[in-house]
């Protein structure tokens, strides 16, 4: 008799969890890891003549990977994610302070202002960087009519200008984060450190600084990984003449149809991003990591 | 348990991201399979490129034959193959693709052959543009040229053949459409090679070549833009994009396409044909022969304004289209085609990938 009504019981107190964390384990598996081991499978297949996935066994595209040319690009594409990254922090994290220590109303009303470029497409506001900077565009007359210059400076398509689409299209994620470790910091431990005597920059690293660390490996991870991976901005802003990572993955499906060398390159940026959490993990709870 | 699953959860979130930032390259473009079954033979289903036929021309065959017409767009010569190579008969009854592809498509078995009895005004297609062993197979629709484009005004140089474009005086001045199989030729011709060879030796002297060129190039793609707006004095594009930059500078226009004395351009086509297998054969039949009529094809020039191998349809084109300076130059018949290289394809995306690798 006690059977059935246990298993009732036990079926009862599932429910909950099971309405609350089943739609997103479902969405989760349809389209995050089926796609992925997918992707992890193909990138073992064989080119067809055509371009097309032949279901045969072969790690002709992980030989390929090794070859120097591959190396060179994801170096290139690291040096790039890693600038930006930087300047993303070093710019977002004075002004993340800034926001965290104004009243909540004010804040808010910055954090919106931050976000409001980010209601556009970000196509959109890729077209504008180009129009604003191409050589009879605004910026350039703006110069030629202040006589700073006599002929149009070229800025568009140098690295310069995709470095800047860049920092501006990832800072966002960036201040947000910090912003949110910022703000939970108690006043009280910036007190105590002054009060034992710390001068302003010994607080600042060693109380501030450690304590919002997670808030800034959630800015490094989500500015990191999106950079190292973009190829819209790349693509726009360099006029395809210098290709990363995220853009020769692109290639690999589009022009050139070579999908398992596309996929092993896309498991192995999956591979970085994967050892990137893995030190995050070693370094910090992982269940302190600030997303917003 | 809870860290085990927070760590798991975290991980997939940033997977995401990075199959977000740089994975998710993968897809179709517009499907929209126009599914013909069912719909008897009223129904006709087109894969084509987009804004590349007139609205109206596909509204009066529609009426004139009391048909639907659905047609879905590709985003890549690659999309028609790929649906070709897989069978595209059941959901398509005519495939837009380009000369280039025809030998692979035509040996693997994956075209309907043409009766050209029920084509009759396949007559009116110029012969020079339609090789013996493709008009068993397809009807080319409009073709491009690829050739080089100068300002006058701004140009440093005067060009007059290939080698030119590697002038280092044309340092960051060109404009360039992108692709191995349509740069790789034009240094091939400045070398003196086949442009389509397909000897690795020369492929990579091609290459050499190319990273001269690299360095004079300002950017890859949105040629006419870029001429437009002064950030480029030189293309190497296409034709149709020329007509459009040249009608955009309007009467101060000082581009003229380059007066070249020996180079042949490239000349490529795109055609319809028809998937093996396909379901609505005779309407099929009933619009290649529509769209080779001399007024059809005339009027559709006027939103679709490319070189176009029907004659008959040039003759009775609006003024306009054939005193085009972008369609009227010196050499229309030097041209090159751009052939099926087999399994070479593979040592040209290899150093395709070193030259924009850098």
């Amino acid at each position: 008799m006690s059977g059935p009504s246990a298993l009732r019981k036990k079926r009862h107190s599932r429910l909950p969890a099971l309405a609350q964390a089943g739609p997103v384990s479902v969405w989760m598996i349809l389209f995050v890891t089926l796609p992925l081991l997918f992707i992890i499978y193909i990138s073992f297949m064989t080119r067809g003549t055509f371009g097309g996935v032949v279901y045969e066994f072969s790690s002709a595209s992980y030989e390929t990977l090794l070859d120097a040319t591959y190396f060179k690009v994801i170096l290139k594409s690291f040096q790039v994610a890693v600038l930006t990254t930087v300047t993303c922090l070093l710019v977002g994290y004075p002004f993340a302070y800034y926001i965290a220590r104004k009243p909540a109303d004010v804040a808010a009303r910055l954090i919106m202002l931050l976000m409001i470029p980010m209601w556009t497409s970000s196509l959109m506001r890729l077209n504008a960087w180009m129009l604003l900077f191409q050589t009879n565009g605004p910026v350039n007359n703006a110069l030629m009519a202040l006589g700073l210059v006599h002929s149009p400076v070229k800025f568009i398509y140098t690295d310069g200008l995709v470095l800047l689409g860049l920092i501006t299209n990832f800072l966002p994620f960036a201040v947000l984060p910090m912003y949110s470790s910022i703000e939970k910091l108690q006043g009280n431990l910036l007190e105590a450190s002054a009060d034992l005597g710390a001068r302003p920059a010994v607080t600042f690293f060693k109380v501030t600084l450690p304590l919002t660390f997670p808030g800034i490996f959630s800015a490094i991870i989500l500015t990191f990984i999106p950079a190292l991976g973009t190829y819209t901005i790349t693509d726009m802003l360099g006029g395809g003449k210098v290709l990363y990572i995220g853009n020769i993955i692109k290639n690999q499906f589009g022009t050139i149809r070579n999908w398992p060398l596309g996929a092993a390159l896309s498991v192995l940026l999956l591979l970085i991003t994967a050892l990137l959490i893995f030190i995050y993990s070693r370094f910090a709870k992982i269940e302190d990591m600030e997303v917003l | 348990m809870k860290k085990l699953l927070a760590a798991i959860l975290t991980l997939a979130m940033a997977l995401s991201l990075a199959a977000c930032g740089g994975g998710n390259g993968g897809g179709q473009g517009g499907e929209g399979t126009g599914d013909g079954s069912g719909a008897g033979n009223t129904e006709l289903n087109i894969f084509m490129w987009s804004d590349y036929m007139s609205d109206s021309l596909v509204a009066n065959f529609e009426k004139e034959f009391g048909v639907k017409v659905n047609i879905s767009y590709m985003n890549d010569n690659a999309d028609s193959i790929t649906k070709l190579t897989a069978g595209a008969g059941d959901g398509y009854d005519l495939i837009m693709t380009c000369d280039a592809y025809m030998e692979s498509l035509i040996a693997g078995g994956y075209l309907e052959p043409l009766d050209l009895s029920q084509i009759p005004n396949s007559k009116n297609i110029n012969q020079a543009y339609w090789s013996e062993e493709n008009q068993g197979y397809c009807v080319p629709y409009l073709m491009n040229y690829i050739y080089v484009v100068y300002d006058t005004e701004r140009c440093p140089i005067e060009i007059t053949c290939y080698n030119d474009l590697i002038n280092p005086a044309l340092k960051g001045e060109i404009g360039s459409i992108d692709g191995a199989r349509n740069l790789f030729p034009i240094a091939l011709v400045a070398l003196g090679y086949d442009p389509n060879s397909r000897e690795e030796s020369e492929i990579a002297e091609a290459y050499e070549w190319l990273v001269k060129y690299n360095e004079n190039v300002a950017a890859y793609g949105s040629t006419e833009t870029n001429m437009v707006n002064g950030t480029i004095s030189v293309m190497f594009t296409y034709d149709g994009n020329t007509a459009e930059a040249m009608s955009a500078m309007g009467d101060n226009n000082t581009l003229v396409v380059a007066p070249f004395t020996s180079d042949p351009v490239q000349l490529g086509f795109d055609l319809y044909v028809i998937p093996k297998g396909a379901k609505h054969m005779d309407l099929a039949y009933k619009f290649l022969n529509y769209i080779c009529d001399a007024q059809v094809m005339a009027d559709n020039l006027v939103e679709n304004p490319y070189s176009c191998p029907n004659d008959a349809a040039v003759a009775v084109a609006s003024e306009d289209y054939r005193n085009a300076p972008a369609f009227n130059f010196g050499y229309k018949t030097n041209v090159f085609f751009q052939e099926d290289v087999g399994d070479a394809i593979a040592i040209y995306d290899k150093y395709f990938q070193m030259l924009k690798v850098g």
